[in-house]
């Protein structure tokens, strides 16, 4: 072959290719090159940043649309949206969920049963969620914020949006913990391509929704994380609290990776928003013109909206 | 022009060649950025940052000023320096109930003082040799500010002395009626006020630190736990006084956020150069103050795993509206671990029955001076801890 | 005299840069430097080790016999933690000595400015039985 030929054909070989990876360059992600489905070692890679997407923050049992807070309608069994949610319409409402857990039902002894159902009327006085406190885990896992993982063979760390909430799991010589802990304390392992984890030291101060769902210091979880796809983890959790259920109980779902390009984790920064209605009654100038106590009691005035007043004359 | 069999080949041989160099050669710059020998590596080849890292060896962020340009402490000075800090340890601190040589039960600063020094960890025992964590500028102390920045922190400062005016810590005078003021800045100091929990300051409303982060030294100092993986760095930062907080670094190519989201930690982003991890971070807020530079703060980190037992952190501050140019401080951290150094949950916000106190409290010294029962709270310094006009 | 100047601003550079950075809340706001307290015989009902700010609850007898129920607040729990303590340490019915001072609004809480075992040794340090780590640091 003529050297001149040969020569000709390998620096345009070198010159589309080097145009058709520089333009290439500029539509890639921000991801260190497409993520490996596998880490060093061949275990999965959980990496990124993952989100559930259910209503079990709401209700972990299978519900159907109702008002967050609720008074009692014309109907017996059709409540009507109640203060202080009565103003958001549409948005003061449960949406409908499938439920996540397994026979859904959660074996609560009799009393916790009264309690869940006590806690429930009284979730927006109670659920720490609302302080914006950790949320614990197995909740945090499934709020509907995302939570970033970042996976060493040593350690997996989750940050949560919410709160910037945190778990250390360990793989390896976990210490103990001298104290509960809101978030719990993490040791798991694999098998296979499942990582297992074992969470306990919870004190009792978290709870599993905003319905009421609660459980005491003595809480055992272990949770399986086995992915269904690269960007897809079966996550299935057993709950054991002998002061408050009568079996140990399960519930599952799915969490799935954000594929944006560019995603990154935002704050959910709560903890300023929640002043006012904690401790605004204890301003020396009340923002809120009319505040009894530490009770939110507001004067409503009802305004037609512009739009309406053509029908209001 | 006619096409060959073998100018295909070539052409198809050579391609390949180079995608393949390419592509290593990106994912390499990406992942882990070349190397020295003996950098301890992660299974993924980059420079292994990970570990529980604090320190117990004392530097001050800036140089005092005997020492001029010099970083390095002589023999004889690091053993005078030595034997000053020693000299320190040794006093009673929170422990002592004197206030200027005299009884100081029932005082304002007694009370201050709230319990005792065993609560506040151990006292650092180790002194560095270096002078100073500032590095540039040359004199190791932090640049001037700029004229702007100077008159805003100096209205500040008048406003805190104005609330401060007629107690036992302030200057003499009526009580200010700049009392009824907002503050001029957003407030993170604190005041001689609790009108509501925006007159606290930062660590009273649990927002934890801003970045970058300087760990303190010793038991009270503080740790940080650092994990890492191919595509981010995960920090929990443990501070004293039960604060906890995560900051977590994408390693990645991506631009910043739009400028206006502003993050109380700012926008991180890291990229490998060599064996270093520089973190550009901007998008700060005005609820940020480090060392007097606000919303319009950027810091470019610098982690670096010099030896199996030290991760330097290298800091460089930059911003026009705040510093006359810009200034670069080295942390040396220390390696620790989890039996010699429990990394421990926060819970600030959680157990905040500080700010519930403060504000009841104060309503009710004011219900009590209403009513003729008690002073004025406004006479009273619950600021700096009581002085002694 | 201008070299011991700058000597002394030197020492004080360093005693500045060691002191924590962030200091607890203005107890003074919330505590009254006029109503010190001093309880003799506090007997440990609870221990809340909570951030930031442990609490110690306590019976006190006072002087008429009666028993009251108090709130102590003390320091952060984290440091106690890394000097080796677990949240068994106190146990319920340690008999301890409180000096501090009542909150403003009159409630059974107090600070516990200096807190003591009935012979004086300082609590959490020295003999055991007061939560004392068994491995000394």
């Amino acid at each position: 072959m003529e050297a001149r030929s040969f020569w000709r054909g390998a620096f345009l070989a070198i010159g589309v290719v080097a145009i058709a990876f520089a333009v290439s360059s500029t539509h890639m992600t921000g991801q260190s090159s497409a993520r490996d489905a596998r880490m060093p070692g061949g275990k999965p890679n959980l990496n990124g940043i993952w989100q559930a997407m259910n209503g079990a923050n709401w209700d972990l049992l299978a519900h159907t649309v109702r008002p967050a807070v609720s008074q009692p309608g014309v109907y017996a069994n059709h409540p009507v949206l109640a203060a202080p949610v009565l103003a958001l319409g549409s948005v003061g409402l449960v949406p409908a969920g499938a439920g996540v857990v397994e026979g859904n039902e959660i074996p609560y002894k009799p009393e916790a049963a009264a309690k869940k159902r006590d806690n429930a009327e009284h979730w927006l006085d109670r659920d720490p969620e609302v302080r914006c406190y950790m949320p614990g885990i197995p909740r945090a896992m499934y709020m509907p914020y995302p939570f970033q993982i970042t996976q060493s063979p040593t350690k997996i760390q989750m940050v949560f949006a919410y709160a910037n909430a945190s778990r250390t799991v360990f793989l390896e010589e976990a210490p103990k913990p001298p104290a509960d802990k809101w978030m719990g304390h993490s040791v798991g392992h694999w098998e296979d391509d499942t990582l297992v984890v074992h969470v306990t030291n919870f004190n009792d101060r978290t709870w599993l929704s905003r319905s009421g769902d609660f459980h005491s210091d003595a809480l055992d979880v272990v949770e399986r994380f086995t992915p269904i796809t690269p960007d897809a983890l079966r996550y299935e959790v057993t709950l054991t609290d002998p002061n408050v259920y009568t079996r140990p109980w399960k519930m599952s779902m799915v969490l799935y990776r954000q594929l944006e390009e560019n995603t990154t984790l935002m704050d959910f920064r709560c903890l300023e928003f929640v002043e006012e209605p904690f401790l605004g009654h204890l301003r020396k100038n009340q923002l809120v013109k009319h505040w009894e106590g530490d009770t939110i009691v507001l004067d409503v005035t009802r305004r037609i909206p512009e739009g309406d007043k053509k029908y209001e004359r | 022009m006619k096409i060959s069999a073998r100018f295909l080949l070539v052409f198809a041989l050579v391609a390949a060649a180079t995608i393949f160099a390419l592509i290593q050669g990106r994912t390499r710059a990406l992942r882990s950025g070349g190397g020295a020998e003996g950098q301890a590596r992660t299974a993924w080849g980059a420079p292994d940052l990970q570990g529980i890292w604090n320190t117990n060896t004392f530097v001050p962020l800036e140089r005092p000023t005997q020492y001029g340009t010099r970083g390095t402490m002589t023999e004889e000075e690091h053993a005078k320096a030595l034997a000053d800090l020693q000299d320190r340890n040794k006093r009673p601190g929170r422990d002592s109930r004197d206030i200027g040589g005299k009884p100081g039960q029932g005082t304002e600063k007694d009370v201050a003082r709230a319990y005792n020094e065993f609560w506040f960890g151990d006292k650092p025992t180790k002194l560095s040799y270096r002078t100073s964590m500032v590095t540039d500028p040359p004199d190791g102390r932090i640049p001037p500010l700029t004229p702007e920045a100077a008159k805003r922190i100096a209205d500040k400062r008048e406003f805190l002395a104005a609330l401060l005016q007629g107690t036992s810590g302030g200057r003499p005078g009526p009580i200010s009626p700049r009392r009824n003021d907002p503050s001029p800045d957003y407030n993170l100091d604190r005041i001689n006020r609790s009108d509501g929990p925006e007159d606290r300051g930062g660590p009273e409303r649990c927002f934890g630190d801003g970045v970058p982060v300087v760990l303190g030294t010793g038991t009270f100092g503080g740790v940080m736990q650092l994990v890492q993986s191919p595509d981010s760095v995960s920090i929990y930062y443990d501070v004293g006084q039960g604060s906890g907080y995560s900051w977590v670094i994408p390693i990645t190519n991506r631009p910043h956020l739009p400028a206006n989201v502003r993050l109380y930690r700012g926008d991180p982003v890291g990229r490998w150069e060599g064996d270093m991890l520089v973190v550009d971070v901007t998008n700060f807020s005005d609820e940020t103050n480090f060392h007097g530079s606000r919303e319009n703060l950027h810091v470019v980190l610098r982690l670096k795993r010099d030896n199996a037992n030290t991760l330097s952190v290298q800091f460089t501050a930059e911003d026009p509206t705040t510093w006359t140019k810009p200034w670069t401080a080295t942390q040396e951290l220390e390696k620790t671990d989890e039996k010699t150094t429990l990394v421990l949950e926060g819970g600030c916000h959680e157990g905040n029955y500080g700010l519930t106190g403060l504000l009841i409290n104060t309503r009710a010294a004011e219900k009590a001076f209403r009513e003729g029962k008690g002073p004025d709270p406004a006479t009273q310094d619950n600021a700096t801890g009581g002085g002694d006009n | 005299m201008r070299r011991q100047l700058i000597a002394a601003a030197a020492a004080l550079a360093i005693t500045a840069g060691a002191a924590p950075v962030r200091a607890h809340h203005a107890f003074a706001a919330e505590f009254d430097a006029k109503q010190p307290v001093k309880f003799e015989k506090a007997v440990v009902t609870k221990m809340e080790w909570t951030n930031p700010h442990t609490w110690i609850h306590v019976d006190v007898t006072m002087p008429d016999g009666r028993k009251e129920a108090w709130a102590i607040e003390a320091g952060t729990p984290n440091v106690l933690f890394r000097r080796g303590f677990t949240k068994d340490a106190l146990l319920p019915g340690t008999a301890i000595v409180i000096d501090g001072y009542r909150a403003k609004d009159g409630s059974h809480r107090a600070n516990g400015r200096n807190l003591t075992l009935p012979n004086g040794q300082t609590l959490f340090l020295g003999s055991s039985g007061t939560g004392a780590p068994e491995e000394k640091r």
